[in-house]
């Protein structure tokens, strides 16, 4: 050993190009879900010549109110999809830009403030068309290309901020179109007998918020001049309830250990779920995905190259990030098998829809939005989820403009590891918003919650 | 100095943050032999050089001694070593290694601020970071230094002769700046606006803290460690004393060092490498988790499971019933 | 100069400052005095009355000054500074001296905060009961009278007693002689007629909130009756310098008092605003000619007509007229928004302020406070630039108060 400091080497430190940045993809996405994409991709075509084509449009955001809408003869056009859309497209800066101007402060719900951006450029698309001012606003946007409302309609559970963004969208228009809201209240759960789908409050509150659904139903029929299709309304609830009973089953099939599938391809079916046309096509799409799945269980076909940790979402989903995230948890050996915002919102209790009253199980989605209940039934579901999946540990998406999602978070924490010893990490971010997101805290976070998995482990096994 | 003989060996810790370089290298028995931080720009690869060079020196020993690395810190990937784990995991490690008995750390650092709860065994069990925003961090400190025009290293003795309890907003650096300024301009005292500066951190500090559960005893790693004057405060604030440690800003590098230490002795049970260890290790887990009571968690017996346990997916859990290894 | 009058005044004025400053303080000595129960209702819409009538204090919960700390380990840091300082409170137990809670709003961060300290303090009953937010459907009013029915159930179970609709109709001629009172203030005020500054307003209403009703009636009525009997007629501004301002936003939570003052330092002059802990609060009576618990909800409705909010839906006021139509009558020069960081129906709303300002010529100025402190070089810029565009654009020497100060030491 030479203490002779000249002779000795230079350390050489790697460069950063032999300290490969591009990890291999270790994720393996369903292709199934492509259909659904090209699904989606369609619909949104489509509804963008509705009015050319003299339709009545609806724009509306939050509760599933599509079926209904579908019976009624109406295009619909969810706001937050859009928004989705736009972020998960790496195009939501034109309308940002536009809400922007209007005068949005960047630390509003990007979701509203992406989709009032879109407002505003229909809004001004409108105008010029009305003015003959030709090219101030660039219609190869795709941002612009939303057609403009001939109604609103609002309903939006346990979010006030989701209230009065359809107020203020109607606003923008002038206050020119009409606007319906559907008051859904929150369940809170208070009473000794409250719990998730049960209890005195969840025995009366739908049934209030189904006569809601009938005060709507009147105000369509007087917007659009024709009776509603009560019939078509039960065959589309037909179709849905259909499609969740074949989407829930395949969820269901991810408890397996390797997961089939990951909470990332549940991600990329929630355009079908959540507002395509009830109809065989929306059943195939399901029947397809779990058909995938199903294969992948018989033939061993993992989701995540090396599953070694199985980890649960928290959080609404960070839609300009999707792919990065797919990969980067995947990388670690992480299969996120589920999550709050795929597995608890969207047509989840398909037993509660009865076809010949389909309007009190539709209310009672509508209720059980997971925002709208308060912290003893999201404790309840949380628990619940991690039992049935395995789960190893917990992602907190801690999104920066979201309050509704974020609120419970801390305590939820807190709860998986007392109740459960599961681990968590909080890492920021936002639902459309980059800017708001920060990688490396992504990264640090859930690298060190599962070197403490890893801690956990070996000393289980002592 | 270190040993001679084929007895020992040395591991190196390396902990490449946003502001130091900070190297520990440790020996077979578990001992610091050598050790080093560097001040430089940001996450710099000459920095590393330069510790790495003066900790090995400083052991008396060459790189060839060293068998195994594991570097931390938000520059780890640029390293080269065996492995990279988190600079929270290190530096629970290097905590509970320089303070038996620790069980809570609290990291102040250039650009974030950690707050790690920590169990019986020196072992993270809850964190809280804050990296996002400069507040509540040492930027803070910097900020202060250039408003005020003392030195960094003065700062923290201004504020422990201040009195007055002047407000200053916790939530944004630069935001506080201004209100630094202001409060010069209406005639405070620099006393007085350094110490509270210093207690808008400490506030901030213990919001992190609540986030994983206050509990004692408390140790502070990290540079901002150094600054008395935030000690004094956050012992206020926490209403626990701080246990202060001779060289806070090695806890990292120096708890990289003890996880290579131990890497190397084969004590972590990771994915196993070998069939033996593999099964001991699935069944030790099966007994540990519950499972799907119709096959044991082993897959292809039947396709109806309920839900199946968490396992390790070392490879021979996965499908091949005979014992193979591809997934 | 001043007289005896005045000390009176002074020391009124003091007791209702204390009370602003530290509501739980005046709560633990009220307690403590008259043995009974106190009922900490969340803003904005909980009618108070339904709580006096039972006979304990009702007691709008305020922001707390104490910076937070414990409350990060309940809500994340991008609430607004009302909703993060609620958690604190609980987190570090300034909620302790509340029997109970009740809550009638809607607002998402509120809510979220009230379910964090439903869980951390499950020892004090939590009663929860949404009015309806869309306020002009037809079946609006129902709603809102099915929502009181379930309130009043709750309170009188927490303190023990029934509320008769006598006890309810005296509270409530209590509340509007209050209302009243205060509102006398604001008329001296916009008058020209008496100098109030903007923090004093605040802390007439807001005792008004912590404050047993009849002590707080008692105390204005002194400090009224010394304003009046020195207040002159409007006199003329011998500079035609003070720029005069209307306050607006912040919902919830009141703004500082050191950023009024600093507002009104630069030049300004506040004669009327739209803040909760102002004019919202005191705006609408409760009817007294119908049953008295449908005239609560007749209150709740009625209220957003006479001073529209951002957070209700309504199709048929518009809370940007609303505004240019009080700007009309106060004379006002511009508008101060006074945002909260992190409030979103202020954020969402604001832009429809701004256009109908722009559109009428009316210069509005933003200024986003936070919890932890005032930047107050950076607002004292901000309002000396605003004010100074404002003189250059004025012509006629306004009407601006040189009667007699509201003189608070």
């Amino acid at each position: 050993m030479s203490l002779d400091v000249s002779s000795r080497e230079p350390v050489e430190l790697l460069s950063t190009r032999d300290r490969t940045l591009d990890a291999v993809d270790k994720s393996n996405r369903l292709s199934s879900t492509k259909t659904g994409g090209k699904m989606v991709a369609e619909y949104w075509e489509n509804i963008f010549t509705a009015k050319e084509r003299g339709k009545h449009v609806v724009w509306y955001n939050g509760t599933a109110l599509n079926p209904i809408f579908q019976a009624a003869g109406l295009e619909w056009c969810h706001g937050e999809a859009f928004s989705a859309r736009l972020a998960a497209m790496h195009l939501e800066g034109p309308a940002q830009a536009a809400g922007e101007e209007y005068g949005y402060i960047g630390e509003l719900c990007s979701y509203a403030r992406t989709h009032l951006g879109c407002a505003v450029m229909t809004q001004k698309g409108i105008t010029e068309k009305q003015n003959g001012i030709v090219g101030m606003v660039d219609q190869e946007e795709l941002a612009s290309k939303l057609p403009s409302p001939d109604f609103f309609v609002n309903a939006y559970a346990g979010c006030s901020t989701g209230q009065q963004w359809d107020a203020m969208t109607y606003r923008v228009f002038g206050k020119e179109f009409p606007i319906f809201n559907v008051s859904l209240p929150m369940i809170w759960g208070n009473k000794k007998d409250a719990g998730y789908l049960r209890g005195s409050e969840w025995e009366k509150t739908p049934l209030y918020v189904e006569e809601q659904l009938k005060k709507l139903i009147e105000f369509i029929e007087y917007q659009t001049k024709r009776p509603f299709d009560w019939d078509a309304l039960s065959e589309n609830m037909f179709y849905i309830k259909r499609a969740s009973e074949l989407r829930l089953e395949a969820m269901a099939l991810c408890a397996a250990a390797p997961t089939p599938a990951t909470y990332w391809d549940w991600v990329a079916s929630i355009a079908p779920i959540n507002f395509m046309p009830a109809n065989q096509a929306l059943v195939d799409y399901f029947q397809g995905v779990k058909d995938e799945i199903q294969y992948r269980l018989d033939n061993t076909i993992s989701a995540v190259q090396n599953e070694k940790y199985r980890v649960y979402f928290d959080g609404i989903m960070n839609w300009n990030k999707l792919g990065w995230l797919t990969r980067k948890f995947a990388e670690y050996d992480v299969a996120v098998v589920a999550g709050r915002y795929t597995h608890d919102s969207f047509w989840q209790e398909p037993q509660l829809i009865d076809l010949d009253r389909p309007l009190l199980g539709m209310a009672q989605h509508y209720l059980i939005c997971p925002i709208n209940h308060g912290l003893k039934i999201m404790e309840e579901l949380l628990i619940k989820r991690c039992d049935e999946y395995g789960i190893d540990g917990i992602a907190f998406h801690s999104t920066r403009t979201c309050r509704a999602m974020t609120n419970p978070q801390h305590i939820l924490a807190r709860t998986a590891e007392t109740e459960r010893g599961i681990k968590s990490f909080f890492f920021e971010g936002d639902v459309a918003d980059a800017a708001f997101y920060k990688d490396e805290s992504l990264e640090s976070g859930l690298v060190a919650m599962l070197e403490s998995i890893d801690m956990q482990r070996s000393r289980a096994l002592v | 100095m270190a040993e001679s003989g084929a007895a020992n060996w040395f591991v190196m810790g390396v902990d490449l943050g946003s502001t130091t370089a900070k190297v520990a290298i440790v020996d077979a028995a578990g001992a610091m032999v050598g050790s080093k931080i560097v001040q430089m720009g940001a996450v710099s690869r000459e920095a590393v050089r330069v510790a790495m060079e003066s900790a090995l020196e400083d052991a008396g020993i060459t790189q060839d001694d060293i068998v195994r690395t594991i570097s931390t810190g938000y520059g780890r990937k640029l390293v080269p070593s065996d492995k990279t784990f988190t600079e929270i995991t290190c530096h629970a490690r290097g905590a509970a290694a320089l303070f038996p008995g620790v069980r809570l750390v609290i990291d102040i650092g250039g650009q974030d601020s950690k707050a790690i709860a920590v169990d019986s065994d020196g072992l993270v069990d809850r964190f809280a970071m804050n990296d996002r925003c400069a507040s509540g961090t040492g930027r803070f400190f910097d900020v202060l230094s250039r408003a005020l025009e003392v030195p960094i290293g003065e700062v923290g003795d201004l504020a422990m002769a201040g009195s007055n309890e002047l407000e200053v907003s916790s939530m944004c650096a630069t935001f506080a700046e201004t209100e630094v300024i202001s409060l010069l301009a209406q005639g405070a005292e620099t006393a007085d606006i350094a110490a509270s500066v210093h207690k808008a951190v400490a506030a901030r500090t213990l919001g992190l803290v609540a986030q994983v559960g206050k509990a004692s005893p408390v140790v502070m790693t990290g540079g901002v460690a150094k600054n008395r004057a935030l000690v004094h405060f956050l012992s206020e604030a926490l209403r626990l004393p701080i246990e202060m440690l001779d060289e806070p800003q090695i806890a990292g590098a120096y708890g990289a060092a003890i996880i290579a230490r131990e890497e190397h002795l084969g004590n972590v049970a990771l994915a196993a490498a070998d069939d033996a260890t593999a099964t001991q290790f699935a069944a030790g887990l099966a007994d540990a988790v519950p499972h799907c009571a119709d096959c044991d968690g082993q897959l292809g017996l039947h396709t109806n499971h309920g839900p199946v346990p968490v396992t390790i997916a070392t490879r021979p859990m996965v499908g091949a019933r005979s014992g193979g290894r591809e997934l | 100069m001043l007289d005896e009058n005045a000390f009176a005044t002074q020391d009124a004025f003091a007791t209702l400052a204390v009370a602003a400053t530290d509501p739980v303080g005046y709560a633990q000595s009220w307690k403590a005095r008259t043995g009974r129960l106190v009922i900490g209702s969340f803003p904005m819409n909980f009618p108070s009355e339904l709580t006096h009538a039972t006979g304990a204090l009702p007691v709008i919960i305020q922001e707390s000054r104490t910076t937070i700390t414990e409350g990060r380990s309940l809500l994340p840091e991008f609430y607004c500074s009302y909703t993060r300082s609620l958690a604190d409170q609980a987190a570090v137990g300034e909620l302790d001296v509340f029997d109970a809670f009740v809550l009638a709003d809607h607002c998402v961060q509120l809510l979220g905060a009230v379910d964090v300290i439903r869980w951390a303090k499950p020892q004090i009953p939590t009663h929860f009961a949404q009015f309806i937010s869309s306020m002009d459907d037809p079946w609006s009013q129902g709603q809102v009278i099915d929502k009181i029915a379930s309130l009043r159930v709750e309170v009188e179970e927490i303190v023990g007693t029934t509320i008769t609709p006598e006890a309810l109709a005296h509270s409530i001629r209590l509340y509007n002689e209050n209302r009243r009172l205060l509102r006398e203030f604001y008329d001296l005020r916009k008058a020209g007629r008496v100098r109030i500054t903007a923090s004093q307003m605040q802390t007439l209403v807001k005792s008004s909130m912590v404050m047993d009703i009849e002590e707080h009636t008692a105390l204005l009525r002194d400090i009224l009756a010394d304003l009046e009997s020195r207040a002159g007629e409007p006199g003329q501004d011998a500079t035609g310098s003070l720029v005069r301002i209307h306050l607006s936003g912040h919902f919830c939570a009141p703004p500082r008092p050191e950023l009024l003052d600093v507002i009104e330092e630069c030049g300004a002059l506040v004669i009327n605003d739209d803040l909760y802990h102002g004019f919202r609060y005191i705006s609408t009576d409760v009817p007294e000619d119908v049953d008295p618990f449908d005239a609560l909800a007749l209150w709740y409705l009625d209220r957003n007509i006479s001073a529209p909010c951002g957070t209700r839906v309504q199709r048929n006021v518009d809370w940007d007229s609303y505004l240019i139509g009080s700007l009309d009558e106060s004379g006002a020069d511009g508008v101060i928004t006074l945002m909260a960081k992190f409030c979103e129906p202020l954020m969402l709303y604001y832009p429809e302020l701004k256009k109908a300002l722009d559109g009428h010529d009316i210069p509005v100025l933003l200024i986003e406070t936070e919890h932890e402190g005032v930047a107050v070089e950076s607002v004292r810029t901000r309002v000396e630039t605003f004010v100074e565009r404002i003189r250059r654009n004025k012509t006629a020497v306004p009407a601006v108060a040189s009667g007699p100060i509201l003189a608070t030491n």
